[in-house]
C-alpha cells in the first residue's frame, strides 16, 4: 500500500468512527485529537527543529482563556465586544494573541543557545500559568465557567460525535500543513536548523527567522487546540496549562516518534489510551487501594523508549513498510543563474586579518586573493589557523583586525548568510550534513537562496512550480558530482567520502562565484579524488573561483593554481605549487614536525 | 521593610539558596558526566528525609523495599548477562552491591528498632538506604541508552520521576513529615534569631561543597570524574569506564539530595513530590551556572533563593511569576556571554 | 499504519465491561496530585460503604482524576457513557466539581460534589439543577470563624492561604464575611502546597500586626505557616480551616498548633458530641468503620463527605426505585427528585434538608468550632 492509500484509508477510518464506536471512544479520540494538535507543534518545534520548548501547555492556556473569557465576560467595551459574540470570531482572536505572546517570548528566548533554550520556555511555562491562576478576571485558580458550545451551520455540538469532526478536520488539516510545509524550501531551512546554525547560514537560511517561524506554528497550533478545549470542556482553570503538561505534550513528541508529523498522532494517542487502560487495568490487578497508574505508566515509558528512543512512529514504519513514494524529480525549467564575473576578476581579496582568541593569535596579518577561474589551495600543518580563515571569510567570525572584500565590497561584519547571498558557498571540515534527509534534499538546502515563495504558499503548496525547479537543481548539481544513484538516499547511509562530495554539491547548488572547500578529499580513494579533483577543474574552466584548503600534497600539487602556505597562523610563503614544493621554510613545516 | 525583615528574609533566602545549590552541583555532575538531565533529582530529597522521618515514628520505610527490589532487578539483568557473555567473575561484585546489601539491610532495619537509634544512626541508615538507589536507577534505566540523544534522556528522566514520585506517594502516602532538629539552639546575632538548623543547613551545604571541591580535585575518581565531563571519548580511551562514572555520578547525585532532603526536614514539611520544584530551582541555578561551572551554579542557585524570599515578602501571590520572570533575562545575559561552541552531533 | 496501535489500544481498554442492571456510582476523586490528602481517604471509604441498598447491588466503579479538571471531565464523560452511571460522586476539588457540571446535567446524571465552594451548587445556574453537594460551604465555616474572631475580640486579621482554589475560595469568602462585620483583614497572603519556606509571607503578616491570623491551607502544608510564625513569635489567635481536620496536621505541627482554632464538621469530635445530637451516632459509626480498617486516629473530615454521599443515596434509591429501574434514564431523573426531596437525613457532617434552590441542605448544626489541645481536637 502506498503512503497515500494508507492516508486515505486513514481519513475513512476517521470518519466513520462515530458511526460504529462506543461514546466514549469518540471521547478519548477527541483528546487525542486535541493533545495531537499541540503535540504536532512539539515535533515541528523540537523533532524537525530541535528547540525544545516545555512551555506549549502555557500556549494552548492562552488559546483557551482568550476563547473562554471574550464569550463570558459582560461590560466588555464596545471594540472587542463584538468578536465574543460567536466561538467563530473569538477562534481567529485566539490564535493571533496566542501568536503575539509567542512572537514576543520568542523574541527574548529564542536567541538563548543550548540548554538556556528550554530553561527559557520552562520560566514562561511557569509564569503564564501562575498569571492565569492569578488574575480575578480570569476566574483564578478556580476557573471560568459557563463558556458556550460552539454552533455550526445551525447544529449544536454539544454532543461529541459532531465535535469530533471538527477536531479531526482540524487536526488532520494541521497535519497536510505540516507535512507540505516540511516538503520545501522554508521546511528545508526549518530541519536545516537541527544540523546547526553555522551551516544554515551559511546557506543562506535565515535560521532567527525559520527558529521564529516554527515557534509560532507551533503556538498556533497549541491555540487552536486551546480553543478546541475551551469549547469541548466549557470550563477553564489553570491546571491543565501547568508545566507537568506542557511536559507530558513533550514527552507525546518524543515517544510517538518527534522526527515525523505522525510521530504526534500516535504519541497523543498511546499515552491517552495507555493511561485510560491503566486506570481500568491495575484496580482489577491491585485492588483500590494504591495509585499505581503513574508507576507503571513512567516504567512502561521507559520500556518504550529502550526499545525504541527514536520514538515509535519508526517502529509502527518498520512493521508495515510503505512502498517508496517514486522517487522522481520532474523536469523543469533551471533556475535564473547569476551573472559570473570574468576570468581573472579579483573575488576574494583578504588583507592583513588578524584574529585572536582571548591571548592566542589564530591567524595574524593574513592575506591573499582568489580570482575567477582560479584554484587557491591553502595548505598548512594541523592547527595553522586555516580553519579559523575561513570562518572569517564567511562571517562566522568576527575578525579582531583587517579587511574582507568580496566582489569588490567589504564584507567583513557582514553576517554569514548576507555573504552566502553575493555568490560566496562553503562546504566543512567536519561535514554538516542532515542524516536523516535524502541527498536530494541536502544538496537542496544550498539552492535556498534562489528560491523566493514563503512559509504560507509553502503550507498550501502554492509553490510548487518553484519548488520543482528548486529540486531540479539540486538533481543536477547530484548528478554534477556523481550521487545520482544515491539521490534518494538518506544522507546518512553513504560513505564518509560521499558525504563530504553531497557537501560540494551543496555548495554548488547556491550558484556561487567563489566555492571555498574545507578538506574535501579527506575521506576519498584514489578514483574518487581524481573525479574530484576533474569536477574542480571543469568548474575553474567555467569561471568559478575555488579556495581550497587540503592537507593532501599530491591532490593540491597536481590541481591548485597557486598556494598559500600557512603556519602558527601566519603565511610563510606563497606561489605556483612548484615554488612553494621547494620552498625551505615549507618543507621545515610540514616535514619539521614528522623527524 | 525595615532592616531587620530584610536580614531575616537574607537568611531565609541563604538557607533555601544553600539546598538549591547543593541539588545545583548534583544535577551539573550528572549532566556533566552523563549529559542527562537529572528530573528525578528531586525525588531523592523526598526519599532522603521520608525514610529518616519514618525511622522517627518507628515505621519500615518504603524505600526499604524499594531498594531490595531494584537489586533483585538489577541483579537479574547482570546475571543475564554475565550468562550470555560468560564473564561470570565480575557477577560476585555486583550480587554483593545489589543482593547482598540491600538483604544486610532489610534485617538489620527489620530486626534492629530504628525509633530508639541516636538522631547519627538514623540519618545513617537513611543514606544508608537512599544513596544506593542512585547507581541502581542508572544501572537499569540508563546504563542502556548511554548513547541516546540529550532529548531522549530527558524524556526518560521525566518518565524516572514519574514512576518515583509515584512510589513516593505509596510509600509515604499524601501527607507530610517532619523530623527531630540537629539542634534546638537559636541564636541572636544583631537582633536577628538565627535558628541552629538554618546554621546546620548552611554550613553543612558549605562542607559539603568543600568536600566535592576536594574530591574532584585530589581524588583519582574525582579526576576521573572530572575527565569524563570533558571528554567522553577521550576518558574511555584513557581506560575510565563511562558506565562507571555514571554510576559514581547517580550515587553523588543520590547521596546529596538525600543529605539535603534529610537537613531541610526539620525546618520545613516535606511531602513525597516535594523534590520536583527544589530540583526545578536548583536546575534553574544549575542552568544560569551554565551546567559546567560549580561555584557559578551555586551562585546561581543561592540567587533563586534570594529572589524567592524577597519576592514573597512583596508579593506572595506572584511570587513564582516574578521568579520565573525575573529568571529569563538572568538566562539572556548568561547566553550572551557564554561562548556557546555548537556540538558536533 | 499509526491507528493500528491506537485502535488495538482502544480494542483492549474496553475489552472489559461491566455487567449492569445493578446500580452504578461513578465516583472520581483525587486520589493523587496535588488533592491527594483529601481525596485518598474518601478513596479509602468508598471501599466500606455498603455493597446493597434496598435490595439493590450498588457497584462504586473509582477513578483517580489526579487533581486535574481534564482528567475529571474525562472521567464523568466515561461514566456517563461507558458505564452508564446512575450516579456520579465526586470530585474532591472544586475546579474538577464546576467543570464536571456541564456533563452531569447533559447526561441527566445527578451528581454529588464532595468540593467545599458554594459556587458548585449555585441554583440560579439551571445546569445545577443535577448537582448536590456534601461538604459545608467555605461560606458557613468562614462564618463560623467570623464569629469566634468576634467572639474572641479580634479587630484585625491576617490571611495566608494557598495559591489554588482552596486559598481562593476561602479569601473570597472570608473576605466578604469579614468586611459585612467590620473585621479588618490587615494582611493577605498566598503560598503554594509545596513550598519550603513561607518567611516572607509571615514577616508581611507580622509587620501588619493582626489580633488574628488565618491560614486557609488543606492537610500538612497548612502547618508551615503557623509553625513560621511561631517561631518568629507571633502571639496572637491561630485559625485554621477544617481543611487540616486529619491526625497528620497535628502529628506535623506538633505543640506548635496548640490552642488552634478551627471551624469542621461534627463528625471531627463525634465523641465529644451529646448524646442527643443525632449526628453522633452517625458520625460515630462511621469513625468506627473507618478506624477498624486503616487504623486507630486516621479518620479525616474528608473520607466523611465521601460517606454522607452515599449516606444521600442511601436514603434517595429505595425512593428512586419506586418510580423507575436502574440503568434507565427515569431512574436517573427519580433519584435526582428525590435526592431533592430529601428532608432531615443525618450525615455524619450534619443535619440534610434539600430543596430545589438548596442543593447542600446544612444548617448550623453541620459545624463546630473545635480547639486543638493537647494534641487532640476539643470542642467548644
Amino acid at each position: 500500500m502506498s503512503a497515500r492509500s494508507r492516508v486515505i484509508v486513514l481519513v475513512i477510518a476517521l470518519a466513520l468512527g462515530p458511526l460504529i464506536l462506543p461514546e466514549f471512544h469518540i471521547t478519548l479520540l477527541n483528546y487525542i485529537g486535541l493533545y495531537a494538535l499541540v503535540t504536532l507543534g512539539l515535533v515541528l518545534l523540537t523533532g524537525v527543529g530541535g528547540l525544545t520548548s516545555f512551555g506549549q501547555a502555557a500556549f494552548v492556556g492562552v488559546g483557551a482563556y482568550t476563547t473562554a473569557y471574550l464569550t463570558t465576560a459582560e461590560g466588555l467595551p464596545g471594540f472587542v465586544a463584538w468578536v465574543g459574540v460567536s466561538p467563530w470570531l473569538t477562534l481567529p482572536a485566539a490564535v493571533l494573541l496566542t501568536v503575539v505572546v509567542a512572537a514576543m517570548l520568542g523574541l527574548i528566548t529564542l536567541r538563548l543557545s543550548g540548554h538556556y533554550l528550554p530553561l527559557g520556555t520552562i520560566a514562561w511555562g511557569m509564569s503564564l500559568y501562575f498569571l492565569f491562576g492569578n488574575l480575578s478576571f480570569l476566574g483564578g485558580h478556580t476557573g471560568l465557567t459557563g463558556i458556550p458550545s460552539l454552533n455550526l451551520f445551525g447544529m449544536d455540538l454539544k454532543d461529541g460525535r459532531h465535535f469530533y469532526y471538527l477536531i479531526w478536520v482540524l487536526v488532520l488539516g494541521a497535519l497536510w500543513l505540516s507535512q507540505n510545509l516540511l516538503d520545501s524550501r522554508e521546511g528545508r531551512a526549518i530541519r536545516a536548523l537541527k544540523g546547526g546554525t553555522v551551516m544554515a547560514e551559511a546557506m543562506g537560511v535565515d535560521t532567527a527567522r525559520s527558529k521564529m517561524v516554527v515557534f509560532l506554528v507551533a503556538a498556533g497550533y497549541a491555540a487552536l487546540s486551546g480553543w478546541l478545549y475551551a469549547h469541548l470542556q466549557r470550563f477553564v482553570n489553570p491546571t491543565p496549562f501547568g508545566l507537568h503538561i506542557g511536559i507530558e505534550y513533550l514527552f507525546m513528541a518524543v515517544v510517538g516518534g518527534a522526527g515525523n508529523v505522525w510521530g504526534a498522532l500516535v504519541g497523543a494517542g498511546l499515552i491517552t489510551v495507555l493511561k485510560q487502560w491503566l486506570q481500568d487495568l491495575l484496580p482489577r490487578i491491585f485492588g483500590a487501594s494504591g495509585n499505581f497508574e503513574i508507576i507503571f505508566f513512567g516504567l512502561l515509558m521507559i520500556f518504550v523508549l529502550h526499545r525504541a528512543r527514536d520514538g515509535l512512529w519508526p517502529v509502527v514504519r518498520r512493521l508495515f513498510p510503505a512502498q517508496a513514494a517514486a522517487a522522481g524529480v520532474v523536469a523543469a525549467a533551471p533556475l535564473p543563474i547569476r551573472e559570473k564575473p570574468v576570468a581573472g576578476t579579483v573575488l576574494l581579496d583578504v588583507r592583513d586579518a588578524v584574529k585572536k582568541f582571548g591571548g592566542l593569535t589564530a591567524n595574524n596579518q593574513m592575506s591573499l586573493s582568489v580570482k575567477a577561474g582560479e584554484i587557491l589551495a591553502l595548505i598548512g600543518p594541523n592547527g595553522a589557523g586555516k580553519s579559523t580563515l575561513f570562518n572569517l571569510v564567511t562571517g562566522v567570525e568576527p575578525l579582531t583586525s583587517g579587511e574582507v572584500h568580496f566582489l569588490g565590497g567589504r564584507v567583513d561584519g557582514k553576517a554569514s548568510r548576507e555573504i552566502a547571498r553575493l555568490g560566496m558557498s562553503r562546504t566543512f571540515q567536519h561535514v554538516r550534513l542532515l542524516a536523516t534527509m535524502s541527498v536530494l534534499e541536502n544538496v537542496a538546502i544550498g539552492a535556498h537562496l534562489r528560491g523566493r515563495q514563503g512559509v504560507f504558499a509553502a503550507a498550501f503548496h502554492l509553490e510548487r512550480a518553484e519548488e520543482e525547479r528548486l529540486l531540479a537543481e539540486a538533481a543536477r548539481q547530484v548528478e554534477l558530482v556523481g550521487l545520482t544513484e544515491h539521490l534518494m538516499d538518506p544522507v546518512g547511509s553513504l560513505a564518509l567520502g560521499q558525504q563530504r562530495t553531497v557537501e560540494i554539491a551543496r555548495a554548488l547548488a547556491a550558484d556561487p562565484s567563489l566555492l571555498l572547500l574545507d578538506e574535501p578529499a579527506a575521506g576519498l580513494r584514489y578514483l574518487e579524488k581524481a573525479a574530484l579533483a576533474d569536477l574542480l577543474r571543469k568548474l575553474r574552466d567555467n569561471g568559478l573561483g575555488i579556495l581550497l584548503v587540503e592537507h593532501d600534497m599530491d591532490f593540491v600539487m597536481g590541481l591548485a593554481d597557486s598556494v598559500v602556505v600557512m603556519e602558527f597562523g601566519e603565511k610563510i610563503a606563497e606561489g605556483l605549487p612548484e615554488e612553494v614544493q621547494g620552498n625551505p621554510d615549507v618543507i621545515e613545516a610540514y616535514l619539521g614536525g614528522v623527524d | 521593610m525595615d532592616l531587620q525583615i530584610a536580614l531575616l528574609l537574607g537568611q531565609d533566602g541563604i538557607v533555601n539558596g544553600a539546598i538549591y545549590a547543593l541539588l545545583a552541583l548534583a544535577l551539573v555532575l550528572v549532566f556533566a558526566v552523563t549529559r542527562i538531565i537529572f528530573i528525578p533529582q528531586g525525588e531523592f530529597v523526598a526519599f532522603g528525609a521520608l525514610t529518616l522521618a519514618s525511622f522517627q515514628v518507628g515505621r519500615v520505610p518504603g524505600t526499604l523495599w524499594l531498594l531490595v527490589g531494584l537489586g533483585v532487578l538489577v541483579a537479574v539483568v547482570e546475571i543475564g548477562i554475565a550468562t550470555r557473555n560468560g564473564t561470570l567473575r565480575r557477577l560476585v561484585s555486583a550480587l554483593t552491591w545489589n543482593v547482598a546489601y540491600p538483604a544486610v539491610a532489610a534485617i538489620i532495619i527489620l530486626l534492629g528498632e530504628p525509633g530508639t537509634w541516636p538522631l547519627v544512626v538514623q540519618v545513617a541508615a537513611a543514606l544508608a538506604l537512599v544513596v544506593p538507589l542512585g547507581p541502581m536507577v542508572y544501572r537499569l534505566v540508563y546504563q542502556p541508552l548511554q548513547s541516546a540523544s540529550v532529548l531522549v534522556l530527558l524524556i526518560v528522566s521525566v518518565a524516572v520521576h514519574l514512576a518515583l514520585v509515584g512510589l513516593g506517594l505509596l510509600f509515604f502516602g499524601a501527607e507530610g513529615s517532619r523530623t527531630t532538629p540537629f539542634s534546638d539552639a537559636r541564636l541572636d546575632v544583631g537582633g536577628v534569631v538565627v535558628t541552629g538548623q538554618a546554621l546546620w543547613v548552611v554550613g553543612a551545604s558549605a562542607v559539603l561543597i568543600v568536600v566535592l571541591y576536594v574530591f574532584f580535585e585530589r581524588s583519582l575518581w574525582g579526576k576521573a570524574l572530572r575527565a569524563t565531563a570533558i571528554n567522553r571519548t577521550g576518558a574511555r580511551l584513557m581506560g575510565i569506564s563511562t558506565t562507571q562514572a555514571g554510576k559514581l555520578s547517580f550515587a553523588l547525585a543520590a547521596a546529596i539530595g538525600a543529605a539535603s532532603g534529610i537537613l531541610i526536614a526539620p525546618i520545613t514539611t516535606v511531602y513525597y513530590d516535594t523534590g520536583f520544584m527544589i530540583g526545578l530551582k536548583g536546575f534553574v541555578g544549575a542552568i544560569v551556572g551554565g551546567l559546567a561551572s560549580y561555584p557559578v551554579a551555586a551562585g546561581g542557585a543561592v540567587l533563586v533563593g534570594l529572589l524567592e524570599s524577597y519576592s514573597s515578602f512583596w508579593a506572595s501571590a506572584f511570587k513564582e511569576v516574578i521568579v520565573f520572570t525575573v529568571i529569563i533575562p538572568v538566562l539572556v545575559w548568561r547566553s550572551l556571554t557564554t561562548r556557546h561552541v555548537e556540538e558536533e552531533e | 499504519m499509526k491507528l493500528k496501535p491506537v485502535a488495538a489500544g482502544l480494542i483492549a481498554a474496553f475489552a472489559v465491561s461491566f455487567a449492569y442492571a445493578d446500580i452504578n456510582v461513578g465516583v472520581t476523586v483525587s486520589a493523587t496530585g496535588p488533592a491527594a490528602s483529601l481525596g485518598i481517604p474518601e478513596k479509602n471509604t468508598f471501599a466500606l460503604m455498603p455493597t446493597t441498598i434496598a435490595g439493590q447491588k450498588i457497584n462504586y466503579i473509582i477513578l483517580d482524576d489526579a487533581s486535574d479538571t481534564t482528567s475529571a471531565v474525562k472521567n464523568i464523560r466515561k461514566f456517563v457513557t461507558e458505564d452508564k452511571v446512575d450516579v456520579v460522586v465526586g470530585s474532591t476539588i472544586t475546579p474538577n466539581s464546576l467543570a464536571m457540571i456541564d456533563v452531569a446535567a447533559e447526561a441527566e446524571t445527578p451528581m454529588i460534589s464532595m468540593a467545599a465552594s458554594s459556587r458548585i451548587v449555585d441554583t440560579s445556574n439551571p445546569k445545577v439543577k443535577w448537582v448536590f453537594k456534601t461538604p459545608q460551604n467555605d461560606v458557613q465555616m468562614s462564618s463560623a470563624i467570623v464569629e469566634s474572631m468576634l467572639a474572641n475580640k479580634v479587630q484585625t486579621v491576617g490571611f495566608i492561604g494557598f495559591a489554588d482554589a482552596y486559598g481562593e475560595g476561602w479569601y473570597n469568602e472570608f473576605s466578604k464575611i469579614a468586611e459585612a462585620r467590620n473585621l479588618k483583614i490587615v494582611a493577605s497572603e498566598r503560598y503554594n502546597r509545596g513550598d519550603t519556606s513561607v518567611t516572607g509571607q509571615v514577616l508581611k503578616i507580622m509587620a501588619a500586626r493582626p489580633d488574628a491570623v488565618l491560614v486557609a491551607g488543606a492537610g500538612t502544608p497548612a502547618a508551615l505557616p503557623q509553625k513560621t510564625l511561631k517561631e518568629r513569635g507571633y502571639s496572637g489567635l491561630y485559625y485554621q480551616t477544617h481543611g487540616v481536620a486529619n491526625k497528620d496536621f497535628i502529628r506535623v505541627c506538633g505543640a506548635d498548633c496548640e490552642g488552634t482554632l478551627l471551624p469542621a464538621g461534627p463528625v471531627l469530635v463525634a465523641a465529644q458530641l451529646p448524646d442527643s445530637n443525632p449526628i453522633k451516632k452517625v458520625a460515630m459509626d462511621y469513625t468506627n468503620k473507618y478506624e477498624a480498617t486503616y487504623g486507630k486516629g486516621t479518620t479525616s473530615t474528608f473520607g466523611a463527605h465521601a460517606a454522607d454521599a452515599v449516606n444521600l443515596l442511601a436514603h434517595a434509591i429505595p425512593v428512586a426505585l419506586k418510580t423507575a429501574k436502574p440503568g434507565t434514564k427515569e431512574f436517573r431523573a427519580a433519584l435526582r427528585d428525590a435526592i431533592e426531596g430529601l428532608k432531615d437525613v443525618t450525615n455524619a457532617h450534619g443535619i440534610v434538608n434539600m430543596s430545589p434552590t438548596d442543593h447542600l441542605g446544612f444548617d448550623q448544626r453541620s459545624r463546630v468550632m473545635v480547639k486543638i489541645e493537647s494534641g487532640a481536637w476539643k470542642l467548644q
